[in-house]
């Protein structure tokens, strides 16, 4: 054994240039996925860093409505216990000066606040020295938008307030991906002076603890939520402050994660492609050794290791790479992100990513190394021009290195779900392309164009040795992951875009009190506003399916417990509202409505409760249940910006709840600011979203992500073209007598660049066009199941996929193949 | 035809250098079959290689058909070699992703000739391989090779042929099949033959033999049989 890794060894030095692509298609995908692993770990570890800041406590009560008698009397108990409470409310509110008027994110605070981090302000002065007695901290982005300075003066709902200052960095605002808009932070008892806060505001309630030292958050947690039957309130500790915010970083870095590893395995196909053509060049030796007596498995076992200790480099420097480039990526993400992220080192993630690329190397390399079974000792004693191997190709070895791959990247998406999604696609991909690959070599075989240069050309494409198949995967795949990122960008682009131009109202108004619906209705309609809207609302929770209550312990077992817990806007209809369908049941008509409460559900809401026709629901309207019964599902076309519902009552059921309306209108865009100015003027807690504003703001949000999508999917191109280079390098003695021989028989440099040309040029097409179109049905699967967003077809974007290709692929093999062209024939025949 | 002055090579072999020739002056009459004799590495390969202008000598100067080939630049050169020079190579030197037939065809279609298929299969006629026409390189035997190669060679009617050890590679049956051959054509198409060998009998088939030995012309001989003639 040690003999024969010797030889491997020695052999590695003589291939240098074979290896030195080897390592580099690993590199590239490890750096990719070490620089989002990267940036990912110093995500989480800022975040861990900053938790008790990010929540501003050590534990946290959070609803949608005040705390329960119970939740006080379990918060005072802990206070006597030595936590230290205060209380936060936030809520979507109009700002009015005399300028204009502007939606903020209002929030107000109590005495204590924040227990953990700093609000920094410009003055810099004590928290309560700036708020209080009708004074309010704004972001500077208000001040901008509307125009005014420190000291001047804003109404918030029936109150005046002196802008004191301007809030520099706030420790616990959950923003950095949407927020409605610029902060304004007033005093508690503020707040309840402006009379913002009616039955059925949107009003969050956070109740803060701060614990005394040594005490663990867990228990208390634990402790306060045995205490507190309340179904309706999220008690965390610290360490899972901003779910929101850390669920879709999670995703966010997955999915950048997983676009990475396709990066590797594209890298792998051309890992297969040096190890293959090694191995080929090195049957005379491994017969030689099989006839000194070496087994397949010795022989196997030495170039594994070889193999190994080629792709621990290649992974290596690909990690180095990786953290080297991080700089590059983490400014695009730290865009959406509300706070700086201290960029480090992170040997986890550098671990995983060598250990990513080691296994997708020796996964990758197994399959060409198995043909060492094959190879008869009795080649020494033959000098075939093609060998034959003996027995078949091992086929049954193809099952344990595709479940190999498929844990790899079970590991790097870290869900079974989205883990067997990514293999399933890929897989698919894979077998797409390398079908694709077949059928470019059958049409080359077949071809016969009249120009020489082209039947050359094509011909390059199919003789034996090629590596045209797996360039075209490997560079198809890259084309693929580019192509499908832009089309997905494009459509959901197409869909705000369209979302803005025509269907969207101008305006959500929400928290309409009922005695103010008629005004809003007709200064709206005199302000020329068409297709208006109104829309009783009553905010409940859901108590119980079919009788069962929902119990404290369901909420926490499921894995997505959102669908129990959140907050059920209910309102009530005679006829299903436009863009709805009834697919299941039939919808009720006035006499069955007048006799019991009946209940129509949204088919999703229905699927993830598990309710069917003739189920119950219960709801908990501020402590009242109300029980309906399920009579039909409907679906919702959720792309109208109509007020969609999951639940919809019978009407007259609800008539005794508090309600609030919720009110949409169309206005042309130049009246825009107008009637928004006009509406707060007139209904002062009412609260405009404007949503051309909000869509802009959605718009570039999705800009950010696509970029750092684009980023990570451009390491896949690296690596495609590092396998199409390597394969180039492979046949360069093929491509160098065919360009001397053409030269012997009277070509001129022009005619054999020309052959080469047309050889790449179809390469770089026949991945462009696989590629492509595999991007389209990835793009539309993507867009139909997982974003239900309709597809948009997109010729321009497939058309410049393919051209991309193309222009690469020529680019990238013209540059390998240039400096062959000045080769003087005589010295090239001569060593043949 | 040929006129040679003067001309040497030298080749960097490793550290050392190496004189392949040595002030070689020859000149090679319209029509004639030149043998170039000598042992293996006496230099002769090297010669015939820059009589097709396949590198550039040290030194010296090559005149083909009244063109100074030494000044020629490189399409220039490839140009020559099309309309001029037919070679015929030990290891046949076929395209192996090409047939016979198109293999035949690569030097009438570099020089746009619009029948080439056509002129090609009937060169492949010529040559005994007309029902070997689509069959790849690998499918062949080396004579069928060395046959296709020589109709190759002597598609575009050059009027200088130039074959290094055509038969090496050949048992002695086949050999002189392709010797018979190349005779053939230097009469019937009245072009210039020169023939590389370090095989006497092979030789012997020629006008005149020029041996070399370490790169110097150390003999230079008319062969009498073709004195009559």
């Amino acid at each position: 054994m040690k003999a024969v890794l010797a030889l491997a060894w020695r052999e590695t030095r003589g291939a240098a240039r074979h290896f030195a692509y080897f390592a580099a298609c690993v590199t590239v995908g490890v750096a990719a996925i070490v620089s989002v692993g990267s940036f990912a770990a110093s995500l989480e570890r800022t975040v861990g860093r900053s938790a008790r800041a990010l929540m501003g406590g050590d534990a946290e009560i959070r609803g949608m409505r005040p705390l329960s008698p119970e939740a006080e009397r379990a918060a005072s108990d802990a206070a006597t216990d030595g936590a230290t409470i205060t209380r936060v409310r936030e809520l979507a509110a109009m700002a009015q000066a005399r300028t204009g008027t502007q939606l903020v994110e209002l929030k107000a605070v109590e005495p204590g606040y924040p227990f953990y981090g700093t609000l920094v302000a410009e003055p810099d002065r004590p928290l309560f020295e700036l708020i209080g007695g009708g004074r309010a901290l704004v972001h500077a982005s208000l001040l901008e938008r509307l125009g005014l300075r420190v000291g001047d003066h804003l109404v918030l709902g029936d109150r005046d307030f002196a802008i004191s200052g301007v809030i520099l960095q706030e420790p616990d605002r959950a923003v950095g991906v949407f927020s409605l808009g610029p902060r304004v932070l007033i005093a508690g008892a503020d707040l309840d002076s402006t009379g913002l806060v009616r039955p059925g505001s949107r009003v969050r309630h956070r109740t803060l603890f701060r614990l005394p030292e040594g005490a663990d958050a867990e228990d208390f947690v634990k402790r306060l939520a045995g205490q507190v039957p309340d179904s309706a309130v999220r008690i965390t500790t610290y360490t899972q402050a901003q779910p929101g915010l850390r669920r879709f970083w999670d995703q966010l870095t997955m999915y950048l994660g997983l676009t990475g590893l396709v990066a590797l395995m594209v890298g792998g196909i051309g890992v297969a492609v040096s190890v293959r053509a090694f191995v080929r060049g090195k049957l005379d030796a491994i017969a030689i050794l099989k006839s000194l007596g070496a087994g397949w498995r010795q022989i196997l076992a030495a170039y594994l290791c070889q193999t190994a200790l080629l792709g621990l480099g290649g992974s290596a420097l690909g990690a180095a790479i990786g953290w080297a480039v991080q700089p590059l990526l983490a400014p695009v993400l730290a865009r959406l992100l509300p706070f700086p992220v201290n960029l480090a080192v992170s040997p986890i993630a550098i671990a995983k990513g060598i250990a990513l690329g080691v296994g997708v190397t020796l996964l990758f390399a197994l399959w060409p190394l198995l043909e060492i079974r094959r190879v008869p000792p009795a080649l020494i004693l033959r000098r075939d021009v093609e060998p034959t191997l003996r027995g078949r190709r091992p086929w049954l070895a193809l099952v344990p290195i595709a479940a190999g791959l498929g844990a790899l990247a079970l590991w790097q998406a870290g869900s079974w779900m989205i883990g067997i999604l990514f293999i399933a696609g890929l897989g698919g991909a894979l077998i797409a392309l390398a079908l694709g690959a077949r059928l470019v070599a059958a049409l080359a075989k077949r071809s016969r164009a009249r120009s020489l240069a082209w039947r050359q050309g094509v011909a390059n494409l199919h003789r034996p040795g090629s590596h045209a198949g797996a360039v075209l995967v490997s560079l198809g795949l890259a084309v693929m992951l580019i192509v499908a990122v832009a089309l997905l960008e494009g459509s959901l682009r197409q869909q705000l875009d369209h979302a803005s131009a025509e269907t969207a109202p101008a305006f959500f108004f929400i928290d309409v009190q009922p005695d103010q619906a008629e005004g809003l209705k007709s200064l709206l309609s005199g302000m020329g506003a068409s297709a208006l809207e109104l829309t009783p609302v009553v905010r409940s929770r859901l108590s119980a399916i079919d009788g069962a209550p929902i119990s404290p312990d369901a909420r926490t077992r499921r894995d997505d417990p959102w669908f129990l817990t959140r907050e059920y806007v209910l309102t009530w209809a005679g006829a299903p509202p436009a863009g709805n369908s009834v697919i299941a049941g039939r919808w009720w008509t006035a006499e069955e409505a007048a006799r019991e409460p009946l209940i129509s559900v949204e088919e999703d809401i229905a699927k993830h409760l598990g309710v069917r026709l003739g189920s119950t629901l219960t709801f908990d309207i501020q402590g009242v249940p109300v029980t309906g019964r399920v009579v039909n599902v409907r679906r919702v076309d959720w792309q109208t910006f109509n007020s969609n519902f999951f639940v919809i009552f019978s009407p007259g059921t609800l008539s005794g709840a508090p309600a609030t309306y919720i009110a949409t209108a169309h206005v042309r865009p130049e009246d825009e600011g107008r009637v928004q100015s006009a509406v707060v003027g007139a209904f002062s807690n009412v609260t405009a979203i404007p949503v051309r504003e909000v869509l802009a703001r959605v718009s570039s949000v999705l800009d950010q992500i696509a970029l750092a999508m684009r980023l990570v999917a451009g390491f896949s191109i690296v690596s495609g073209l590092v396998v199409m280079a390597g394969a180039l390098s492979i046949t360069r003695q093929q491509r160098l007598y065919q360009s001397v021989m053409l030269k012997v028989l009277g070509a001129t440099r022009g005619f054999v660049l020309r052959v080469f040309a047309v050889e790449y040029a179809l390469l770089g097409a026949g991945a462009g066009l696989a590629g492509a179109a595999l991007a389209a049905v990835l793009a539309w699967a993507v867009l139909r199941f997982a974003l239900e967003v309709p597809w948009t077809w997109d010729p321009v974007m497939l058309g410049a996929g393919v051209a991309a290709a193309t222009v690469l692929a020529l680019g990238i093999g013209l540059f390998g193949t240039s400096r062959l062209l000045g080769q003087k024939p005589l010295g090239v025949l001569r060593g043949e | 035809m040929i006129r040679i002055r003067d001309l040497s090579m030298r080749l960097a072999s490793g550290s050392r250098v190496v004189d392949v020739l040595s002030n070689v002056s020859l000149d090679v009459p319209d029509g004639q079959f030149l043998a170039v004799a000598g042992p293996s590495g006496s230099g002769k390969s090297t010669l015939l290689g820059l009589i097709a202008g396949l590198d550039q000598p040290t030194s010296g100067r090559i005149q083909v058909a009244d063109v100074e080939i030494t000044a020629l630049g490189e399409d220039a050169l490839a140009r020559f070699r099309r309309d001029t020079v037919g070679y015929v190579f030990q290891a046949y030197h076929l395209l192996p992703t090409l047939t016979a037939l198109e293999n035949v065809a690569v030097p009438l279609e570099l020089a746009g000739d619009r029948d080439a298929m056509a002129r090609a299969a009937a060169l492949l006629a010529d040559v005994g391989l007309a029902e070997r026409a689509h069959h790849y390189p690998v499918q062949l035997s080396g004579g069928e090779q060395q046959r296709v190669a020589v109709a190759r060679a002597v598609g575009r009617r050059p009027r200088l042929l130039l074959a290094d050890e055509p038969t090496g590679n050949l048992d002695s049956g086949t050999g002189k099949q392709i010797i018979d051959l190349l005779v053939d054509l230097n009469q019937n198409l009245a072009s210039t033959l020169v023939l590389v060998t370090h095989d006497a009998t092979l030789a012997a088939h020629a006008d005149r033999v020029v041996t070399l030995r370490d790169g110097r012309i150390v003999s230079d001989e008319p062969m009498l049989r073709d004195l009559p003639r």
